[in-house]
């Protein structure tokens, strides 16, 4: 049964990301794609950052925008190792020199990384200290309501 | 005629006896016709059956074979639901004026039809369904913080907002009355927010009594749906934004 609704699932997820991408293709315009990660295993993460490195190279860079949106645990992709003792509520930080590797060889290829403002305010991240380079320009008020308007805006939603 | 030769007639009719045997059985109603009389009954009424039933019905079973019935049963159910789903509300969709029961609440049940009509620009309601699949009650938790903030921010800022949260598979947990984490605070933002809205799916519902026994109790404030998945899926042909959690 779980087996079932996840083939199915799979199915939907495939459908609407490939029914996103074939409509914003047929308008000659960038394929719109947000990855959505609030989860902190950091296996699952390396493996989103490979999934959007792929999509990059079947696609090009120049023919994609892409974001990722991290809320929650998902913040921990970009948490300092060394910040864990400071901050609250996490029980991992990602952001060792590998997956630092990873994110700047994305943001290299015009991928942004957005982190909701609510996860730092109640969770006592300081974005200086404590993140690896996230800047102000890339600090979204809410992570949830970012995914929002970003498919209201033609985004295709995944969820790796 | 013996039980056991009642029971290896039909082998013998069915065709499922050894050569040798099938021999034994044919020399033997050469010398009793009264058998062979029985024997060709039997042919006749087993080939009625089959006409009658595509296939005859099945006498003996194994449990596997039970339960991967059930399994087929389950998964056509559910084509069933969607099916019924999907055209139900293709027929409603062209009658936006009745009005359900539950006429306050008006996301899942469509009172006004306000929940077909497809999001567009000119209407600004912002329409989120969250699809609940995990059942830690921290990470439901936390989805509650994130729908509480949006429909405060929403609120303060004017702008319309809408907002489901369907809980499907192990996500049910949230709405059942003896797993939930947070059902007094469900029920204070149900009564705070009527643009808010508890769902629950009844595939998994019925999944839990089938599979182990379970008589689910929802919290007051679940509305209950057939599919969960195939909610979603209506949700976003609809033009919702959906984030799974």
């Amino acid at each position: 049964m779980n087996k079932l609704m996840s083939i199915v699932l799979a199915g939907l997820v495939g459908l609407m990301t490939w029914s996103g991408i074939a409509t914003a293709a047929t308008e000659g315009a960038k394929q719109k794609v947000v990855y959505h990660i609030n989860e902190d295993d950091p296996k699952q993460q390396t493996g989103a950052l490979r999934n959007i490195q792929n999509l990059i190279n079947a696609v090009g860079k120049d023919n994609l925008d892409l974001r990722v949106v991290m809320h929650g645990n998902g913040v921990s992709l970009v948490l300092l190792p060394d910040a864990l003792g400071r901050v609250k509520g996490f029980k991992n930080a990602n952001a060792d020199p590998q997956m630092q590797a990873a994110i700047d060889a994305l943001k290299g290829q015009g991928v942004a990384f957005k982190v909701c403002n609510n996860t730092l305010t109640n969770r006592k991240v300081n974005r200086d200290e404590d993140l690896y380079m996230v800047g102000a320009a890339d600090i979204v008020p809410r992570g949830v309501a970012e995914l929002a308007i970003l498919q209201g805006q033609g985004f295709a939603y995944i969820k790796p | 005629m013996k039980p056991s030769d009642e029971f290896e007639l039909n082998a013998f009719v069915d065709g499922e006896l050894s050569a040798d045997q099938q021999a034994e059985w044919l020399e033997a109603m050469r010398a009793d016709p009264e058998l062979a009389r029985q024997a060709c009954e039997l042919g006749q009424l087993k080939a009625q059956i089959r006409l009658a039933y595509g296939s005859p019905p099945q006498v003996r079973r194994r449990n596997a074979d039970k339960v991967r019935e059930s399994w087929r049963a389950v998964a056509a159910s559910i084509t069933l639901l969607a099916v019924g789903l999907v055209s139900g509300w293709l027929l409603h969709a062209g009658n936006p004026g009745e009005k359900t029961a539950n006429a306050g609440r008006f996301v899942v049940l469509d009172a006004d039809g306000r929940g077909q009509a497809p999001a567009v620009a000119a209407d600004e309601e912002t329409r989120i369904v969250f699809h609940l699949t995990n059942a830690d009650q921290t990470v439901a938790g936390e989805l509650l913080d994130e729908v509480e903030g949006m429909l405060n921010a929403y609120a303060a800022d004017g702008h319309p907002l809408r907002v489901e949260v369907v809980s499907h598979s192990e996500g049910l947990d949230l709405l059942r009355e003896s797993l939930s984490g947070h059902k007094e605070r469900i029920h204070q933002l149900a009564m705070r927010f009527s643009n808010l809205t508890f769902v629950a799916c009844k595939n998994t519902i019925d999944r839990l009594k089938v599979e182990r026994g379970i008589e689910v109790k929802l919290i007051p404030d679940a509305e209950v749906i057939d599919s969960g998945v195939s909610h979603v899926v209506k949700r976003q042909r609809e033009g919702w934004s959906y984030i799974r959690v």
